[in-house]
């Protein structure tokens, strides 16, 4: 991959203490992990792995002790506008409209008023939420909300994207929209992005790279490299691809040797 | 236009004024009065003396008036009421959020508002007469020290009740501790600040009445409460009308407007 390393992840483990039977739950497993600039990486992996746990940590929502974290060559303490999160669901602020959601970073951070409504009204676009610009967030569906989320975080413009299943609560109609969008949103705003995801699927349709992860503790297994142009990246043209194919039932059989591995326990 | 839709239009128009803001208001004063009336006039023996009718209330109030006493016992009281409730809203709210937003704060203090919210403010009035005597200082103080405690109490659960998510979500786009107050915990509290509002002003209203009483200041509860004394029970009823009345348009067109403004617009709330 060319350019610098903007995520930098060395021997990281994480243990969560439980503070009622003093024992400690080992999430996080000796955690090697380089993302580029403008590399797209997928994480995928069993229930319970792990994910949450190092997206958590990358967004700094979550101390570490073991190990290191850096962004842009600076060790990760606490969470900052270098680094957008785009959640599940429910992240949104249900008190401002949709316009003053996606431009609240800008806001965060002072930019100009003239400015940021400008920025704003380009992501309203490249999300296709044109008109919505004063509807709030009760009166979007799933999908549309799941849209502001993604237009807020890239209107703050952050160093690197983060997104935790950010499409597991939506339909799989909305979902495949999405995706597809997500890849267009991509190709326009070339940003870096770690994304998790529990699809095999999505992992294989939106990753340059897909990492993953073995049961927990949580540790990379492997790691695969698909090698597709974004511009090939369609889903009505997937079926009939084969380095998408292999790509995904490669990824789905090392998968399920962790779920099925899971039963021997 | 056909006379059916002449006739229909009036009709939409009357739906409209019948079940829209003020016009319900208006409905279901005239409508009260009206029940009132009948129940006095024809249900009661000696309404004078026990349930005067809304005509005798009209007519004690235009010799309040005359006199010039009204005017003043009610201007008397509701700038009781406002500045008493207002200043007890205004410390209530940064109290509340103080302790939603610091474990420690709340650990010192929650057990020590715990202990006074039970104690009403009618339990301390001896003692607030004791210090300031049978004056304005010792109503305005029962008001206060009634109306703070139910705001500061639903902010902090306010505070307390806004989702993790939202806090996270604004940690991540770069918030300061500050703006994350402003923009997240403030507005996420809305729906328990309007419900302590309320509920404030509430309370405020009737310890200005209960206060009056006590301190024996001239207002609306003095004036309620001399009425018993001089067998004048237009007057009495003349107070409480003016009290319920006050009450319903001050919610109506303060608190009311203020919520639907707000957490209604932002689907907080449904009504
Ligand atoms: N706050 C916490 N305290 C204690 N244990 C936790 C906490 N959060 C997660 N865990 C545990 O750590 C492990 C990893 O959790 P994590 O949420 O990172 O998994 P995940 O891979 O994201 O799972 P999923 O795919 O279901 O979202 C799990 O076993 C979980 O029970
Ligand atoms: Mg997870």
């Amino acid at each position: 991959m060319s350019g610098e390393a903007k995520l930098i992840i060395q021997d990281l483990c994480h243990h969560y203490p439980d503070e009622y039977t003093g024992e400690s739950v080992h999430a996080l497993e000796g955690i090697n992990l380089q993302v580029y600039e403008n590399e797209f990486v997928a994480i995928v992996g069993p229930s319970g792995c792990g994910k949450t746990t190092l997206l958590n940590i990358v967004a700094g929502l979550l101390p570490y002790r073991e190990g290191r974290a850096m962004v842009d060559g600076n060790e990760i303490h606490g969470p900052g506008p270098d680094r957008g999160v785009v959640f599940q669901e429910h992240a949104i602020l249900p008190w401002r409209s949709v316009a003053r959601n996606i431009g609240h970073g800008l806001e965060l951070q002072r930019v100009p008023k003239e400015e940021t409504r400008r920025r704003v009204q380009e992501y309203i676009d490249l999300v296709g939420l044109s008109g919505f610009e004063d509807r709030y967030p009760h009166e979007l569906s799933g999908g549309m909300k799941q849209r502001v989320a993604v237009a807020r975080t890239l209107c703050a413009d952050p160093v690197i994207m983060l997104m935790d299943e950010p499409f597991a609560a939506v339909d799989a109609q909305t979902r495949i929209t999405l995706q597809d969008e997500l890849n267009r949103i991509v190709m326009a705003t070339a940003k870096t992005i770690l994304f998790i995801t529990h699809s095999v699927e999505e992992a294989a349709f939106l990753g340059d790279r897909c990492i993953v992860f073995s049961r927990r503790p949580g540790q990379i297994k492997t790691e695969i490299k698909i090698d597709i142009p974004r511009e090939e990246r369609v889903w009505k043209d997937m079926a009939s691809n084969p380095k998408f194919t292999n790509a995904r039932d490669e990824i789905l059989r090392l998968v399920r040797q962790e779920v099925t591995s899971d039963d021997e326990h | 236009m056909t006379s059916i839709d002449l006739q229909q239009a009036r009709l939409f128009k009357w739906k409209k004024f019948a079940t829209e803001g003020a016009g319900r208001l208006i409905i279901f004063l005239v409508g009260s009065i009206i029940l009132w009336w009948l129940i006095s006039a024809f249900l009661i023996e000696r309404p004078d003396r026990y349930l005067p009718s809304p005509l005798s209330v009209v007519l004690s109030s235009a010799d309040m008036l005359y006199k010039g006493s009204l005017i003043s016992f009610y201007s008397d009281t509701l700038i009781r009421l406002v500045i008493g409730g207002a200043v007890g809203i205004a410390i209530g709210i940064p109290v509340g959020l103080a302790l939603g937003l610091n474990r420690f704060v709340a650990d010192m203090f929650y057990p020590l508002m715990n202990f006074f919210q039970s104690v009403s403010g009618i339990a301390i009035f001896p003692v607030i007469v004791i210090w300031f005597g049978n004056s304005d200082t010792t109503v305005l103080i029962v008001i206060l020290y009634t109306s703070f405690f139910p705001i500061a109490f639903n902010v902090l659960s306010g505070v307390r009740s806004v989702p993790v998510r939202y806090i996270q979500a604004a940690r991540t786009l770069g918030a300061s501790r500050f703006q994350v107050v402003r923009d997240v915990l403030l507005p996420g509290a809305m729906p328990s600040i309007a419900v302590g509002t309320r509920l404030s002003i509430g309370f405020a209203w009737r310890a200005v009445i209960a206060g009056e009483m006590l301190a024996g200041r001239p207002g609306l509860g003095n004036m309620i409460f001399s009425g018993q004394e001089f067998d004048n029970t237009a007057q009495i009823l003349l107070g409480m009308v003016m009290i319920g009345v006050t009450w319903i348009v001050l919610d109506h067109f303060l608190l009311r407007p203020l919520e639907s403004d707000t957490i209604e617009r932002w689907g907080l709330v449904q009504r």
